[in-house]
């Protein structure tokens, strides 16, 4: 197996004494696209919000292509030399922001999709070339001529990403009148807007009917095409099953299996799982 | 022609508007209100900055009259007490004040709505404590008289007339500039972080820095008003940089819709011209004034009343010809919308219903 | 600073302290139950203390009937505040709901200005103005104050025992911990939000009254006194009324001393500034939990 593009190394995150993910090492291959399974409370979304540096995690780490996403802020490289020691050396690290990661090409879609409400569908997209633009204050002010070139390339590119997901003919319109299977879509093409190199979708499929869902199957793939790696969180087995090239299986925020669709519908724990939880609802 | 009219309608309408606010100072023209659009046009300035960062960032900020007065006292110190040139000591006006929003901007936007409220306010009301108590530089609650005029070159701004157009051409360039910076890649950002800061974050948004650097940009607009107010008066006191003061810029902001660049000037304006035209003489009722308008504008228009104004407008040019129908219709269903309403408002419902 | 003058202004934090707690459990039980910042807290006290002047000077009720009607028109006041203005602006944004309620503030701050001037106004005092000595100490403490600190205490007590015994006050309670469990067990928020305003404008009605003859009552009286308020408050995370209540006296003496050593920037003229730095302080020093409160929720 080659380099994964990103992996967790012994990640936790407990909040008070919840403790939410437990020791999760994971590897997500290169231009795969990789679903992340598990009853409800299996700790999936907080496992994305410790990848995306919504949260912090309690321990351990995530690399991105073999590199730890934590940097060393300026004023601990200051005390670096005086501070040299067991006890200080973890504390000197900093675990690297949200944004800042987007911009290094992990990006995500979040369950409640989150649109921008005050935007329209057009510059809900343009937004998301965010980081892959550089005008500032003053350039905008002034508007340099600099500045009109990126803001046409900025449109361009966003109406390349609006056609892809087949929402041409609403650009106009304002970001949250259109149907939830739309806005899904939308909040897939804004992801994929700031040109990533991983995307992680979190139930993707909830609230679509069928044709939808397929449409969102033949989006996923279409990604992949393009060499971004997908990861998804979703509830819908069929889906997963039709999609997913690796499963990761979660269950009380540890990792309890992984493999092909295959391999996962087989194994013990799986089924236990899944059917301790059918037993309670 | 026609044709021509209506294809580029905006633009003729932009500079008939333009050409009217040119001659308004002449006496010939509406010369008596120059004092009052000379006023206007100083808080027009502060609105904007205030738009930036309430409309379109979505932030609050209850202390940006103290932005307002430190610009008006460094502007009025350095030229009055220590000789400085005017246009310099309006430089380090603003300067300093963006420094000073820089510095503290960092800490408190880690706070959000509530508590950042509150911490605009108290950041304002100590700095207008200062300017009362610190006598031996701002002269204490009597404030300062005697502040040089403006001039360039041996041209000296020292009637209304001249002072007009120089007001003016600081508030367009600062309303052409702010209108420039909302339509950019800069403008999506402030308005991300309003519609939602996870999601602004999650697509490579630095939201505190964006935060921070609004927040100095509309400290840097109130300061230059700040000068340019002192300038135009040659008199400071404290009284205008209050608590009142910072709700009055909030007035000016919520009436010219938050979330509008030009909504500013009808804003400023109508706060201007309320309170110091139609109840100069009727005591503290313009306070009253300002309470009613917040309440009932944030209560049915809270994108601001310019912007409803607008799209009511907008409205009426699609539906205008229905007008008839509509209104028979509407008059049906009023005594059910009134019924609404008060039910909405009045009227406890039954005490173990719950809630939906 | 000897130690009868620190007792002395030990003495007036804990009287100023009384009034902040009052004024901190005003907001917290609004806060608690609807999640909204009251900016017109201080007002209801306003409106206590400037009607309790009226009542009882100029219409020559006697005091125990001013008192009652006045903390009865600050609370009409209140209901009539969550009504007519907080309660129309459904789905408001905070921000909205922000600047409503300053709305409402200055505009009873001048509907107060055009009824009763921009003077200064002085209720009677409750029990005569013979300072009381204290043992041990070569300090005294005013009548009015003893009323203050009392109403305080009493105030704190009969909250608390509402909160816990009765049953409109432990569906408050379930209100701040979860308003949405609260209704599906068929708690109506909107009365429970009512009541929430009833409540914090009779504390705050009650609060100007005692304080009106101690501090003096004024049309404006409400914007720092509602800022302190704040302070207590947030001390207390806007959560427990008996940390607010530790919160504003914590305040108050803190002020009074500060002011009583006479050093530096900490003078009489500054008062008002170190309250604000506490403020300022211990936003700053909240500011990651309540970033991370808000995360979570």
């Amino acid at each position: 197996m080659s380099q994964p593009i990103l992996e967790t190394k012994n990640l936790s995150k407990a909040f008070g004494g919840l403790i939410a993910v437990d020791n999760v090492d994971l590897a997500i291959e290169t231009g795969k696209i990789t679903a992340i399974i598990g009853p409800n409370g299996a700790g999936k979304t907080t496992l994305f919000n410790l990848i995306t540096g919504v949260y912090r995690p309690t321990t351990g780490e995530v690399l991105l292509n073999g590199e730890p996403l934590t940097h060393t802020p300026w004023y601990a490289k200051v005390l670096k030399p005086i501070l040299n020691n067991r006890i200080f050396k973890d504390r000197l690290k900093r675990h690297i922001q949200a944004h800042r990661r987007a911009e290094m090409g992990i990006v995500r879609t979040f369950q409640h999709i989150l649109l921008f409400g005050n935007m329209t569908v057009l510059e809900n997209i343009m937004t998301g070339q965010h980081p892959r633009s550089r005008c500032g204050f003053l350039g905008a002010a002034i508007r340099l001529p600099r500045t009109r070139r990126e803001e046409e390339n900025i449109t361009l590119n966003a109406m390349k990403y609006i056609n892809m997901v087949g929402l041409g003919r609403q650009a106009e319109q304002n970001a949250l009148s259109l149907p939830l299977g739309q806005q899904k879509l939308l909040g897939i093409a804004r992801a994929l807007a700031t040109e990533p190199r991983i995307v992680m979708l979190d139930e993707p499929g909830a609230g679509l009917n069928t044709l939808e869902k397929r449409e969102l199957s033949d989006l996923i793939r279409r990604i992949r095409e393009m060499g971004i790696t997908v990861v998804l969180v979703e509830h819908d087995m069929p889906l997963v099953m039709g999609l997913a090239e690796w499963i990761i299986v979660l269950d009380s925020g540890s990792k309890i299996a992984e493999g092909t669709a295959a391999q996962v519908q087989k194994d013990k724990r799986v089924i236990a799982a899944y059917l301790g939880e059918e037993e309670e609802e | 022609m026609l044709k021509f009219i209506v294809s580029k309608w905006k633009y003729l309408v932009a500079a008939a508007l333009l050409i009217f606010l040119i001659l308004i100072p002449f006496d010939w023209f509406l010369g008596q209100y120059t004092s009052i659009m000379i006023f206007i046009g100083i808080s027009t300035i502060v609105t904007v900055g205030l738009c930036l960062l309430m409309g379109y960032t979505g932030q609050v900020s209850l202390g940006q009259a103290a932005f307002y007065g430190l610009g008006a006292y460094f502007s009025a110190v350095l030229s009055k007490s220590y000789d400085v040139n005017p246009w310099l000591a309006m430089l380090i006006a603003a300067v300093a004040t963006g420094l000073f929003a820089f510095i503290i901007g960092y800490p408190i936007f880690r706070l959000r709505g509530n508590y950042l409220a509150m911490a605009t306010l108290g950041i304002g009301l100590i700095i207008y404590i200062l300017f009362r108590q610190l006598i031996g530089i701002t002269g204490g609650p009597d404030g300062m008289a005697g502040i040089p005029y403006l001039s360039i070159g041996g041209f000296e701004f020292d009637t209304n007339f001249k002072r007009y157009f120089l007001v003016w051409f600081f508030c367009l360039s600062v309303l052409f500039l702010s209108q420039n910076i909302v339509r950019s890649r800069t403008g999506r950002a402030l308005r991300a972080i309003h519609g939602s800061e996870v999601a602004a974050e999650s697509i490579g948004i630095n939201v505190t820095r964006f935060k921070v650097k609004i927040f100095v940009l509309s400290a840097v607009y109130a300061s230059l008003a700040g000068s340019l107010f002192v300038h135009h008066l040659r008199f400071v006191s404290p009284q205008t940089f209050d608590f009142l003061g910072s709700v009055k810029l909030v007035v000016m902001a919520v009436i010219g819709g938050l979330a509008s660049i030009w909504g500013a000037i009808f804003g400023a304006g109508a706060t201007t011209i309320l309170s110091d035209e139609l109840l100069l003489n009727l005591g503290e009722w313009d306070i009253v004034a300002y309470g009613i308008i917040l309440m009932l504008v944030m209560i049915f228009t809270p994108e601001g009343l310019f912007v409803a104004l607008k799209s009511a407008t907008h409205w009426l040019q699609h539906n205008w010809r229905d007008l008839p129908s509509i209104v028979k219709r509407k008059r049906k269903e009023l005594p059910a919308i009134v019924k609404s309403i008060l039910k909405r408002s009045l009227l406890t419902r039954g005490w173990r219903k719950a809630e939906p | 600073m000897s130690i009868d003058q620190f007792a002395q202004y030990l003495i007036s934090g804990l009287t100023d302290g009384s009034i902040y707690a009052l004024l901190g459990l005003g907001f917290t039980i609004i806060y608690a139950v609807t999640r909204i910042i009251n900016f017109a807290q201080g007002e209801f006290v306003m409106i206590g203390g400037m009607l309790s002047y009226t009542l009882a000077a100029s219409a020559g009720l006697s005091i125990p009937l001013s008192i009652l009607l006045s903390i009865l028109s600050a609370a009409a006041v209140g209901a009539i505040m969550y009504l007519l203005a907080i309660r129309t602006a459904r789905r408001a944004s905070v921000v909205s709901l922000i600047i409503i309620t300053i709305g409402f503030s200055i505009f009873v701050r001048g509907v107060a200005a055009e009824i009763w001037g921009v003077n200064t106004m002085r209720p009677p005092l409750f029990s005569g103005k013979t300072p009381l000595s204290l043992p041990f100490v070569d300090a005294v403490i005013t009548p009015q104050a003893i009323w203050i600190i009392g109403t305080a205490v009493v105030v704190t007590i009969l909250l608390h025992l509402f909160l816990k015994y009765t049953m409109v006050g432990k569906a408050l309670k379930a209100c701040a911990v979860n308003p949405e469990a609260a209704g599906l067990v068929g708690i109506n928020s909107k009365a429970m939000a009512l009541i929430a305003f009833v409540l914090a404008a009779v504390i705050g009605g009650t609060s100007g009254v005692v304080m009106a003859p101690h501090i003096l009552a004024s049309y404006d009286m409400g914007v720092m006194l509602g800022l302190k308020g704040f302070v207590a408050a947030s001390i207390g995370g806007f959560k427990n009324p008996i940390a607010t209540v530790v919160g504003g006296l914590l305040l108050g003496v803190v002020e009074n001393v500060a002011v009583g050593l006479n050093w530096g920037p900490f003078t009489s003229s500054y008062k008002h500034v170190i309250a604000l730095a506490v403020l300022l302080l211990i936003l700053l020093i909240r500011s990651g939990r309540l970033a991370s409160e808000e995360r979570a929720a």
